[in-house]
């Protein structure tokens, strides 16, 4: 479950996109992703659309054992303007640029935060949503900035943004352990395997409030994370549909209604590019 | 985030029918393709023996997960797309037969010569005493060994969970990341693979007794 590394690993940014990755970038070597374009998709009459199943209020299962949460919404709305049936396929962090890669789904609403290594093997639509990603610790240990977290044991969901983050921040020698996700981490960190966490402010918070004794507190902003749906490489087509439609439903509200439901709070502005 | 109640349980306990099928799945192809494995590893001409021997070095040789990995991502290669769990079931087919092929290899190889000499001094050639005399007798010794390698199988049906295939430990860890509950949801993972698991080895255990000593 747990993956400690040395310092060098981590480095290397392929690291950060984990086991399945580094698989996958031979297999996307040796085999161009098909390419498909808006009439592709209308003419198979199904949007298949990769989600998080394990990251709460984003993409989980509810009560119901249906899938529910910010992405989902999202990839709602997509295939309703696009006039076609939605399939949603849940992937994992470390899993989802192959499954994205293999033609498994045809795009990615996964909180996928946009960096430009992902930016070598797949293609960003403009953000549709954020997150912060901070750095989590006890009260009781001083740590100001990343320099502090040398001697220490840091924990990150694997091929997660906080991954990346922490994996280009954090001083040499510093001891990143990558968990399967969130939940594991943090574990981790409430049975003293690590000393510190690297996590998203809403899972952040959740953590503090299921361990109030614990005295947990976000010592610094790692990285402002805006996420963007998520393309195979060379469907221009296919991206300006995606960026025409988050365009057109941030511009309606219809984006807001979603960060409203789940996050509780207004559309934050989200840069575009 | 939300509380662990009997909606979250019921999410885990219904995924094991899909951990059973799997089994299922793996054990009866792993069964067939197994059986060839050990007539081949067992059979006259050497080239059998060779290509059967080295599939068995493959497959025991490498970790089911990259199987897993390869079959599942690696189908797209020849541009077929493959459900999570046909990609399971194959590779865990792949893997099963390697170690039934030699489990059974051991079983048939152990049979006394006397009784493949008699077979021969009785005219029959390898099929036939193959099926008359040796499978006979070495399938009442593989039984008990079979059982136990069951056992493992149905635990290897979790490493499915990386590829994305909801099975109980795939359940245990989307429930975990909305509950944060580890002891309580992996505890429940853990009791459940016990309960599948614990009958097979008590079979395991009787069946020895019973035809652990066959004809000697």
């Amino acid at each position: 479950m747990s993956s400690g590394s040395s310092p060098g690993f981590a480095r290397r940014p392929l690291a950060a996109l984990g086991l399945t990755g580094l698989a996958l970038a031979a297999l996307g070597a040796s085999q161009p992703a098909a390419a498909q374009s808006v009439d592709d998709i209308l003419g198979k009459k199904k949007l298949q659309v990769g989600i998080l199943v394990d990251l709460p209020p984003f993409g989980v299962v509810n009560a119901k054992n249906e899938y529910e949460g910010y992405d989902v919404d999202v990839a709602r709305l997509m295939a309703k303007y696009l006039g076609v049936d939605l399939e949603l396929v849940p992937v994992t962090g470390p899993n989802r640029i192959p499954y994205l890669l293999t033609n498994k789904v045809d795009v990615l609403v996964a909180t996928f935060g946009i960096t430009p290594e992902r930016a070598r093997q797949v293609q960003f639509a403009i953000p549709y949503s954020s997150i912060d990603i901070v750095l989590m610790a006890p009260k009781t240990r001083t740590i100001a900035n990343a320099a502090d977290l040398k001697p220490l044991k840091v924990g990150v969901a694997r091929a997660s943004t906080q991954d990346t983050a922490i994996s280009a921040a954090a001083p040499q020698g510093t001891r990143i352990m990558r968990f399967d996700d969130d939940a594991t981490t943090a574990q981790a960190l409430l049975s003293n395997q690590i000393d510190a966490i690297g996590v998203n402010t809403i899972t952040g918070k959740q953590i503090q409030t299921m361990n109030p004794d614990a005295g947990y507190e976000t010592k610094f902003v790692l990285r402002h994370q805006p996420n963007g749906i998520t393309l195979r490489r060379g469907q221009s087509d296919l991206h300006q549909w995606v960026n025409t439609f988050i365009y057109f439903i941030k511009n309606n509200g219809e984006l807001d209604a979603i960060c409203q439901k789940w996050l509780g709070v207004p559309l934050p502005e989200l840069p575009v590019f | 985030m939300r509380a662990f109640g009997i909606d979250e349980a019921l999410f885990i306990i219904a995924a094991v029918r899909w951990t059973l099928l799997l089994s299922l799945l793996a054990f009866t192809g792993g069964g067939i393709v197994g059986l060839l494995i050990a007539l081949a590893r067992t059979a006259p001409p050497t080239w059998l023996r060779r290509t059967a021997a080295g599939y068995i070095q493959l497959f025991q040789g490498t970790p089911l997960l990259m199987q897993l990995f390869l079959v599942f991502f690696g189908a797209n290669l020849f541009g077929a797309n493959v459900a999570p769990i046909t990609s399971a079931a194959i590779a865990l087919t792949l893997n099963g037969a390697a170690f039934l092929g030699e489990i059974w290899r051991g079983c048939i190889q152990a049979i006394p010569n006397g009784q493949w000499e008699a077979a021969t001094a009785l005219g029959m050639r390898h099929l036939p005493r193959m099926r008359y005399v040796i499978l006979p007798q070495a399938g009442k010794l593989a039984i008990a060994p079979t059982v136990g390698f069951l056992v493992l199988l149905l635990k290897s049906t979790s490493l499915a969970s990386i590829i994305g295939f909801v099975e109980v430990t795939r359940a245990g860890q989307i429930i975990n990341n909305v509950t944060f509950r580890p002891f309580l949801v992996f505890g429940i993972v853990a009791a459940i693979y016990f309960v599948l698991c614990w009958p097979l080895s008590l079979l395991s255990q009787r069946l020895e007794q019973r035809f652990g000593t066959v004809s000697r």
